[in-house]
């Protein structure tokens, strides 16, 4: 399933594979629905990071807000949506980071907006 | 015996539920789309069932990735918001319909079913949206709950057959628990979209359309569809629509189209919904 699925173009899915790669990713951002970890990311990022053994090309994603990166390094949207909480970051800017658009040529080519 | 009265699909868009939130339900961006739902809510509001069936996926909220069931039921007396990460939103806690979750679990293992049952969990926008566009915001929600979790966020996800066969149990059980309430059965999840990778923003419209048409009576094509096919079709997140099934194979194999709905985008996403009866 999963092998036959990646196959369709540009559409990665959370397989085997990105699910093994992502976790430690995914955990860190999964803590962040709790506002004891919130409160920590927001006043020192880099320790908050720390606790979870990341690499240091994960941290430098998160830290870049590099929405595209950290779906490439395994992590899962609905898990790192949690940081676009922490400094709003509005969705469709992270389907055009996800799409490699501008933000107006996203909303127009893709989603059919007047821009 | 208790009575299914009706059969629901529709999206659960978490944008939805921040649109409520900050009331922005008249703007041009939103109106069109809430305006949709006006019909399904005067149904509901008519039809004044008793218990919600709620098929949905998690979203990373309530279970992580140390433990992915493909099936979960809830069969606690009451439900929490879950905090996404912005605070868990204000609207009231949900009310277990205990006693028929526990018969619907009794049920699905008897049929060689294995889901995980949880006695004590919080619920995500997957099943607070679409009680919110069915109910509004009432004080209390008019009716006790069954939610039902479907993996859609890990591989393997469950096949379409598979969320078939559950909504065949889903039937029995109802019909077989004693007593008398009218239940309400919602598969939510979809229309189209993609939220990741460079095909992030797709969305299908004429697929979503033949989706609302073809789910009451030409649905056995969904059926035999390969989730595979889904994702290509409907977008990567899009394969949530596997969850209508559930519902629709709960329901007779012929149905009247009380009401349908389509708006794009929500959000990224192609939204909307239909309201089914059984054929009279």
């Amino acid at each position: 399933m999963a092998d036959a699925a990646t196959q369709i173009p540009e559409t990665p899915l959370f397989d085997r594979a990105r699910s093994i790669q992502g976790y430690k990713l995914n955990k860190m951002a999964m803590d962040l629905g709790k506002p004891e970890n919130r409160e920590a990311f927001k006043t020192d990022e880099d320790a908050y990071l720390a606790r979870y053994s990341l690499t240091d090309e994960e941290v430098a994603a998160v830290k870049a807000r590099d929405w595209h990166e950290m779906v490439r390094l395994g992590g899962n949207l609905f898990f790192i949506l949690k940081i676009s909480a922490i400094d709003p970051t509005p969705m469709t800017r992270i389907g055009a980071a996800q799409a490699g658009m501008e933000h107006d040529d996203f909303l127009r080519q893709r989603l059919g907006k007047a821009v | 015996m208790a009575k299914i009265i009706g059969g629901i699909g529709t999206s659960h868009v978490p944008s939805i539920g921040v649109a409520l939130d900050k009331g922005l339900s008249e703007t041009p961006d939103w109106k069109p789309f809430f305006d949709g739902y006006v019909a399904g809510k005067k149904w509901m509001a008519e039809a004044k069932p008793d218990i919600a069936v709620v098929i949905f996926n998690d979203h990373g909220n309530t279970f992580f990735l140390d433990r992915v069931p493909t099936f979960a039921v809830g069969v606690a007396e009451n439900y929490n918001p879950v905090d996404e990460g912005w605070g868990a939103r204000a609207i009231p806690s949900f009310e277990g319909a205990a006693g028929l979750s526990w018969h619907f679990v009794d049920k699905l293992v008897e049929k060689h079913f294995d889901p995980l049952v949880c006695r004590e969990i919080e619920v995500d926008h997957g099943l607070q949206v679409p009680m919110e566009l069915f109910f509004g915001r009432p004080e209390k929600w008019p009716v006790k709950i069954v939610p039902i979790w479907v993996n859609t966020i890990q591989y393997p996800i469950p096949t379409p057959q598979r969320c078939w066969e559950m909504g065949k149990v889903l039937r029995e059980a109802i019909e077989s628990f004693p007593g008398d309430e009218r239940v309400v059965i919602m598969g939510t999840g979809g229309l189209s979209h993609q939220l990741q990778g460079s095909r992030a923003g797709f969305i299908n419209r004429e697929a979503d359309q033949a989706w609302l048409d073809g789910i009451a009576n030409d649905y056995e094509r969904y059926r035999q569809m390969s989730r595979e096919d889904y994702v290509e079709q409907f977008g990567s997140e899009g394969a949530e629509l596997i969850m209508w099934l559930v519902m629709r194979a709960a329901m007779d194999s012929r149905v009247e189209l009380k009401h349908k709905h389509y708006h794009a985008p929500a959000s990224l996403t192609g939204a909307g919904m239909v309201v089914l009866e059984n054929a009279a």
